[in-house]
């Protein structure tokens, strides 16, 4: 189905890539560029210092940070499959037809529409200790002594932040599923209700394979936020109780802008690091979706 | 049969509690939007029993969300016309000629979708000092440009590059220019994947935090979020007044989604988020 | 505003346009910005000063900017580094990474000190010179209910300061009557949670040996140390502190402490008045609100039951690289007379570094500055809370270990030693 490309014409490349290149390089490549070179340098004010490997060797031992890889990793790997498999479940329950499907839609969909500002003073309301609807219901139901501090536990701050991530984006997820599902040929369908196939056969068999790209696509792409993720933790947690929520860009920005250093090298030596990471994770989930798109044509 | 009622049942059973989840706390706030304070400390979970439409009036004259939403509106709408144009242009171009590189570029403009924004930040403000663009409004549009480009040029390209080449062949035949093909015969072909990435970038943009905060240091400047931020503060320990503020920053973004959804679902469903 | 207020608003608006028309190249303008933008005492105080200063020296205004203090110090931070930034801006003393990398105004020259208080003007001084002017001032406190005080069948006591067996036993018939003891609030903020525990060993070990073990100069296993942390582990046991404390909010732990559902104490900076003296509605105590000011507990073997910590908080600086640093400082003399300093106190409600007469302040709130005065009276001072001493990841084990889970009971005593003693070694 690709269009073949064609021979270069430089004529018509050139002015097409031109617009963006220079936005690129000014206000992209610049920067990250600029982020690796501070990470060989202690980067203050007025005065730069090359210092060679010593932040990437003070992070190898540094135990904050590899406590905030822990979590972001944990995130990560956990809110895609929460998020896409939850989402797949409510995109089939639409697909059957239900009535009021639009309303449904949109009601799913108003989560991702606020931003982490809201979203974090909101759900800091209902994981309130005194009042929040998450006690309250525990409460109501009559287990109120599994009431807590959600947020202020060790045990329990990772989780909640993780149910709340999945609450803002599986609408999202369910939205494009959807999509994916309503494009799909209805021959194929068709022929699967002309065989026969029971219901369950039919989604294992015919139509999750064929929205599989679609799938990987959207755990990529949560994988990706979610190893990023920065706002939301900033205001509920800052990253707290005892390090318990800590993720790489709340480090990060703590060593940047919190602590009572102006030296930039250090947490440009974790976002190159950072940045490596998550390239290769990515690298190697996108080899698999386009394997799996070959697969398809 | 009965086993068919029972799986409607579950389906449905799904279907109900889920909207509760999804729904239920911004219908939470929206009724904690109409009450005061002490009314909600009194009783969290009740209904108003006066509904204080006036609470909106007093949040939005007391606040100055007039200049926050004028500056939101003109800063993000800015930013996703440019990024769609130019990042419509250069996903035109990598999906449609081969030339040395091509992959390159694309995988360089694709890997920046990972960065970590906290961090790159700090020389993007030292180019906009340079520039004299700091708190302004045009760095800050700049600036969101570039920062959703690389999302843009990844969904725009991936539709592009399905765009049949008999297309461009016909519009080569009729005497179309390199640049008028783009404008007239690729661009409207790909309105579906436009509008879900100018829907997709609006939302995202709207809601921008970060980088607001670093480069917008005047009052009369700065966007939504930030307004919202500080409205926080204003209010203290005051809910019923926060929750106000809250909806006022909600309700815009939910009757977009409302009126564009249809628009973004058809851009799914051609394909545009594959 | 009534119309009379607006007057002379207006007439100084005429003069300036008039001035501006005159002479339009000598205007100047100097730029401040300034966290506070939620605290209208303060505030307002600001734009008086800012007033009193324009309508002295006509041609030059000041244009404020007000922000809350996280967005304050992530634009000033930015606005610095590039060497930008406003003339004038808002700066506590333990930013010292501005005096380090000379982004701060050498203020020997030019300012009023004599009417600046010399232990306030001490806090800002690096390597012999002053760099900002001190305007707020304030000491840890123990705020009491006693009405629910006298219900628990106790007494303010003469000297004002229970001793820490005392607390204990409050604690302990408080939770039996199921009245939450202490309400504190570090949800959102880096110390208020660590306020007990920081008096409790600047008590135990005096003011040089905490100093000292603020500097990394004495271990945290020491036994006096040990001693003070097992002491407030024990009010932690008795469940003193609300359930929900390791995400109590600084704004909710006032509300927790004097409206809903009520403690017996409240440990805060003496700016408690900020909030608690607003509105009811808007997060202040009622209005017959028997409020009562303590000395933090006193812990057994105290080598000076009588010290405390006394910091200073909001400060104005001068960016080093003003084009009007003249003005700038001119604009600062505006703070520096002790009208002004009454002033602030009066409107306020902290304490300031600006030399003022606590006798000076009149109206309602008179009688809360007099049982202030009496809780600090021959208070031996130790400048700074630890956060405002330790830096990097010594600042940060702290606020993660003893401001929050230690006071929630999520670490050990020996947690707290292992993990403190770890940090500042890292140092």
């Amino acid at each position: 189905m690709t269009s073949p490309r064609e021979r270069p014409a430089w004529g018509a490349i050139v002015p097409f890539l031109l617009p963006a290149t220079v936005f690129y390089l000014g206000l992209t490549a610049y920067p990250v560029i600029r982020t690796v070179w501070n990470s060989v340098h202690e980067v203050l004010p007025r005065r730069e210092a090359y210092v060679g490997g010593a932040h990437y060797v003070e992070l190898w031992a540094d135990d904050t940070f590899w406590r905030a890889v822990r979590n972001t990793v944990t995130w990560a790997l956990v809110a895609p499959f929460l998020e896409v498999s939850i989402a797949l479940l409510l995109a089939l329950a639409l697909y059957a037809r239900v009535p009021a499907a639009r309303i449904l839609r949109i009601a799913w969909f108003t989560p991702v529409l606020m931003s982490y500002v809201v979203v974090g003073i909101v759900w800091m309301w209902i994981y309130n200790y005194d009042w929040g609807a998450a006690n309250a219901i525990l409460r109501a139901v009559g287990l109120g002594h599994w009431a807590q501090p959600w947020l202020g536990t060790t045990d329990t701050a990772l989780p909640a932040l993780i149910v709340v991530t999945t609450w803002m984006w599986t609408g999202f997820n369910m939205v494009v599923l959807l999509a994916a599902l309503h494009a799909l040929p209805t021959e194929v369908i068709e022929a699967a209700e002309l065989d026969r196939c029971g219901w369950g056969a039919k989604l294992t068999r015919v139509m999750v394979p064929l929205i599989l790209p679609t799938i990987l696509n959207l755990l990529v792409l949560s994988f990706v936020g979610k190893m990023k993720i920065f706002d939301l933790v900033w205001i509920t947690t800052k990253g707290g109780p005892l390090w318990s929520t800590e993720t790489v860009s709340t480090y990060v920005y703590k060593r940047a802008f919190e602590w009572s250093t102006f030296d930039l090298g250090y947490p440009s030596a974790i976002a190159t690091v950072w940045f490596v990471i998550v390239m290769s994770f990515v690298a190697v989930l996108t080899w698999m979706v386009r394997r799996q798109q070959k697969l398809e044509y | 049969m009965w086993g068919r009622v029972l799986a409607r049942a579950a389906v449905m059973l799904v279907i109900v509690l889920w909207t509760m989840f999804a729904a239920g706390p911004f219908l939470w706030v929206a009724t904690i939007s109409l009450r005061t304070t002490s009314e909600f400390m009194a009783a969290p979970y009740a209904l108003p029993e006066t509904w204080r439409f006036d609470k909106f009036a007093t949040a939005w004259t007391g606040s100055g969300y007039d200049t926050y939403f004028t500056n939101s509106i003109l800063v993000v709408f800015s930013a996703v016309a440019i990024v769609t144009a130019v990042g419509a242009m250069a996903a035109h171009a990598l999906a449609r000629y081969r030339f040395p590189g091509n992959r390159l570029v694309y995988l360089l403009i694709f890997s920046t979708i990972v960065l970590p924004p906290q961090i790159t930040v700090i020389a993007l403000f030292q180019t906009l000092a340079k520039l004299g663009l700091y708190d302004t409004r045009v760095g800050l549009t700049l600036v969101y440009a570039a920062v959703q480009l690389p999302l843009t040029v990844y969904i725009l390209e991936s539709f592009f590059a399905r765009i049949p080449a008999d297309l461009f062949d016909a519009a080569r035949i009729d005497g179309y220019s390199e640049w008028a093909t783009f404008w007239k015969v690729a661009f409207p072909v790909a309105m579906p994947a436009i509008a879900t990435v100018v829907i997709l970038n609006t939302i995202l943009l709207w809601n921008e935090f970060l980088y607001a905060v670093v480069l917008i240091a005047d009052d009369a400047r700065r966007t939504l979020p930030l307004g919202i931020q500080k409205f926080m503060g204003d209010q203290l320990e005051d809910y019923g007044m926060i929750a106000t503020g809250l909806m006022i920053a909600i309700v815009p973004v939910v009757l977009i989604y409302a009126i564009f959804s249809e628009k973004l679902i058809q851009g799914m469903t051609a394909g545009a988020v594959k | 505003m009534t119309p009379r207020r607006a007057m002379p608003g207006c007439a100084l608006a005429a003069v300036l346009a008039a001035a501006a028309l005159a002479a339009p190249a000598a205007s100047q303008e100097i730029t401040l910005w300034s966290h506070w933008a939620a605290e209208q005492p303060k505030r307002q105080f600001i734009e008086e000063a800012i007033r009193r200063f324009e309508a002295a020296h006509p041609g030059v205004t000041v244009r404020a900017t007000w922000y809350e203090k996280n967005a304050l110090y992530a634009a000033l931070r930015t606005a610095l580094r590039a060497g930008q930034g406003p003339d004038v801006f808002y700066a506590e003393p333990d930013q010292v990474e501005y005096v380090q990398n000379g982004f701060l105004l050498d203020l020997s020259q030019g300012i009023d000190w004599a009417n600046v208080e010399p232990w306030a003007r001490e806090i800002w001084t690096h390597g012999g010179k002053p760099y900002g002017l001190p305007l707020e001032a304030w000491t840890v406190e123990l705020y009491v209910n006693t009405r629910l005080l006298s219900e628990l069948g106790w007494q303010m006591p003469a000297n004002l300061q229970f001793t820490h067996g005392q607390l204990l036993e409050i604690v302990r018939k408080a939770r039996e009557r199921n009245i939450v003891p202490i309400s504190a609030g570090v949800g959102d903020r880096p110390f208020p949670g660590a306020f007990l525990t920081h008096e409790t060993l600047l008590m135990r070990l005096g003011r040089v040996d905490y100093g000292r073990l603020l500097k990394g100069e004495i271990r945290w296993d020491d036994p006096r140390v040990v001693e003070s942390l097992r002491a407030v582990r024990a009010l932690v046991e008795a469940r003193a502190f609300p359930p929900g404390v390791a995400t109590l909010q600084l704004g909710q732990s006032h509300v927790y402490f004097h409206t809903n559902p009520g403690t017996v104490f409240f440990p805060m900076g003496s700016w408690y008045t900020s909030r608690a003296f607003n509105p009811p509605d808007q997060g202040g105590q009622p209005a017959d609100f028997p409020l009562g000011i303590l000395r933090m507990p006193a812990p057994d073997n105290a080598a000076c039951p009588t010290c405390r910590t006394i910091a200073v908080g909001g400060s104005y600086v001068i960016n080093a690289a003003s084009r009007h640093p003249d003005k700038a400082k001119a604009f600062l003399n505006a703070f520096t007379t002790p009208e002004m300093g009454a002033l602030w106190l009066q409107n306020v409600m902290v304490q300031t570094g600006i030399k003022a007469d606590v006798g000076m302040v009149t109206g309602p709130r008179a009688g809360y500055f007099r049982d202030l005065a009496a809780a600090n009276e021959g208070s031996e001072y130790f400048f700074g809370i630890p956060l405002q001493i330790l830096q990097g990841r010594a600042r940060d084990t702290f606020t993660q270990v003893v401001n929050t889970a230690f006071i929630s009971g999520q670490v050990t005593v020996e947690e707290v030693v292992r993990q403190m003693n770890a940090a500042m070694g890292a140092r």
